[in-house]
C-alpha cells in the first residue's frame, strides 16, 4: 500500500515504540502493548487509547498494515510495511547521530 | 466465577466508552480496543492486582484518545468548536455587562474565565448530543434540557452558598439522575425521555421532602424555580417521547457528520 503522507521526522515516542516492537515480527494489541512495555523496561505503558490512536495515524501514514493473521477474529494483527520498516531506520539513525554529538561534546566537556 | 463476572461490567462500560469514538475509527478499532482492555482486565486479575485502577487509568487514558480523535477526525468539529466559542464569548457578555451596571455584582475576573468555560462546554454538549437526531423536538428537547440542568445546578449552587443549608445539595441529585439516564439511552430519543421524565419527578421529590431552611421569601421563590423545573423537565420529556414517535426509527441515531 502506497503511503498516504509522509513519516513526520523525528517519529513521536508512541510511534517510534510501536514500530520497534512490530519490527520483530506482527502482533495484536495487547502484544504490542506488552512488547513496549518490555522494551522500555517498564518505563512507558501505553493505554488502548494511544496505541490504537497511534496505529490509525500510522495506517494512515502507510507504516503499518493489518496483517491478515485470523487466529481469533477479536484481535487484528499489525504489521510493518516498507515505509514503516524504512521510518524505523531513518529514526534510529537519526538517533544514533544525536548520541554521537552528544557523546562528542560529553567527552570534550570533561 | 467473580473477578470474570467483574471484567465483564468493566468490558461493557468500556465498550459504552468506546461508542464516544468517531463512527469510521469506532468500526475499525471499538472490538480490538475492547479486546485489549479485556486482556489486560485478564493480566490484572492473573497477578492478584485491582481491576479498578486499571479500569479508572484505561478510561481516563481513553477518554483523551476519544476528545483527539473527535478533534482530528471530525471535519466540521472546528468550525463547531469556533461557533460555539464566540457564542459563549457572546453569552459571557451578558454578566460582564451586568456587573459593570450592577453596583453588588462584584465578580472576579476568573469566575468570568469559569462561566465562560461553562458556556463553552453547555455549547459543545449541545452541538455534539442534537446532532444525532434530525428531528425539530429531538434538538429542542436537548436545548432546553441542557440548558434547565444548567440553570438548576448554578442555581442550587449559588443557593447552597448562600443560606449554608447541606440538605439543598440533595437537587444535585436530578443531575445525576439525568447523566446516568442519558448514559444507559445511549442519547436515544425514547430512552432519554423516561429520563427527563425520572428528573421531574426526582426534583418534585426533593422539593416535597426536603426542608429548604429558607426564610419565607426565598422558600416561595425556590418553590416558584421547582413548580418551573418539573414542568420544564417533563416538556422535555414530551418532546423526546415526540421525537421517538415521528422518527422513522424511534432508536435511530445519526451518525456524526
Amino acid at each position: 500500500m502506497a503511503a498516504k503522507t509522509a513519516a513526520p521526522t523525528p517519529l513521536t515516542p508512541a510511534v517510534l515504540h510501536i514500530l520497534l516492537a512490530l519490527s520483530t515480527g506482527e502482533r495484536h494489541g495487547y502484544a504490542i502493548m506488552k512488547q513496549v512495555e518490555a522494551d522500555s523496561q517498564g518505563k512507558v505503558r501505553m493505554g488502548p487509547g494511544t496505541l490504537y490512536g497511534s496505529i490509525n495515524r500510522m495506517a494512515q501514514a502507510g507504516l503499518v498494515r493489518e496483517s491478515g493473521k485470523t487466529d481469533d477474529e477479536r484481535r487484528i494483527y499489525y504489521k510493518l510495511t516498507g515505509a514503516g520498516r524504512a521510518a524505523l531506520d531513518a529514526e534510529l539513525t537519526r538517533y544514533r547521530g544525536v548520541v554521537a554529538v552528544a557523546e562528542g561534546r560529553f567527552a570534550y566537556a570533561e | 466465577m467473580p473477578s470474570e463476572t467483574a471484567i465483564r461490567r468493566y468490558r461493557a462500560l468500556y465498550s459504552l466508552l468506546l461508542r464516544l469514538y468517531p463512527r469510521r475509527f469506532r468500526e475499525r478499532f471499538a472490538a480490538p480496543m475492547a479486546q485489549t482492555f479485556h486482556d489486560l482486565c485478564r493480566e490484572r486479575i492473573a497477578t492478584n492486582r485491582s481491576l479498578l485502577s486499571l479500569a479508572l487509568w484505561a478510561f481516563i487514558e481513553t477518554s483523551g484518545g476519544v476528545f483527539m480523535e473527535n478533534i482530528m477526525h471530525g471535519a466540521q468539529m472546528p468550525k463547531t468548536m469556533l461557533r460555539v466559542a464566540l457564542g459563549a464569548l457572546a453569552a459571557v457578555m451578558v454578566p460582564l455587562v451586568a456587573s459593570r451596571l450592577i453596583p453588588d455584582w462584584n465578580w472576579p475576573p476568573q469566575a468570568f474565565v469559569v462561566v465562560y468555560f461553562l458556556f463553552f462546554a453547555l455549547g459543545m454538549a449541545y452541538a455534539l448530543i442534537a446532532r444525532r437526531m434530525g428531528t425539530w423536538s429531538y434538538k429542542a428537547a436537548v436545548g432546553l434540557a441542557l440548558a434547565a440542568s444548567f440553570a438548576l445546578g448554578w442555581g442550587n449552587m449559588v443557593h447552597v452558598a448562600d443560606s449554608g443549608n447541606p440538605a439543598n445539595l440533595w437537587y444535585y441529585s436530578v443531575l445525576v439522575v439525568g447523566i446516568i439516564g442519558a448514559a444507559i439511552a445511549r442519547l436515544r430519543a425514547r430512552g432519554l425521555a423516561i429520563t427527563l421524565f425520572a428528573m421531574a419527578a426526582t426534583l418534585a421529590l426533593i422539593a416535597l421532602c426536603v426542608p429548604t431552611g429558607a426564610p419565607p421569601e426565598l422558600a416561595r421563590n425556590m418553590t416558584i424555580g421547582n413548580i418551573a423545573g418539573v414542568v420544564i423537565f417533563t416538556a422535555c420529556g414530551l418532546l423526546f417521547r415526540h421525537a421517538s414517535q415521528v422518527g422513522a426509527n424511534p432508536n435511530e441515531i445519526l451518525p456524526p457528520a
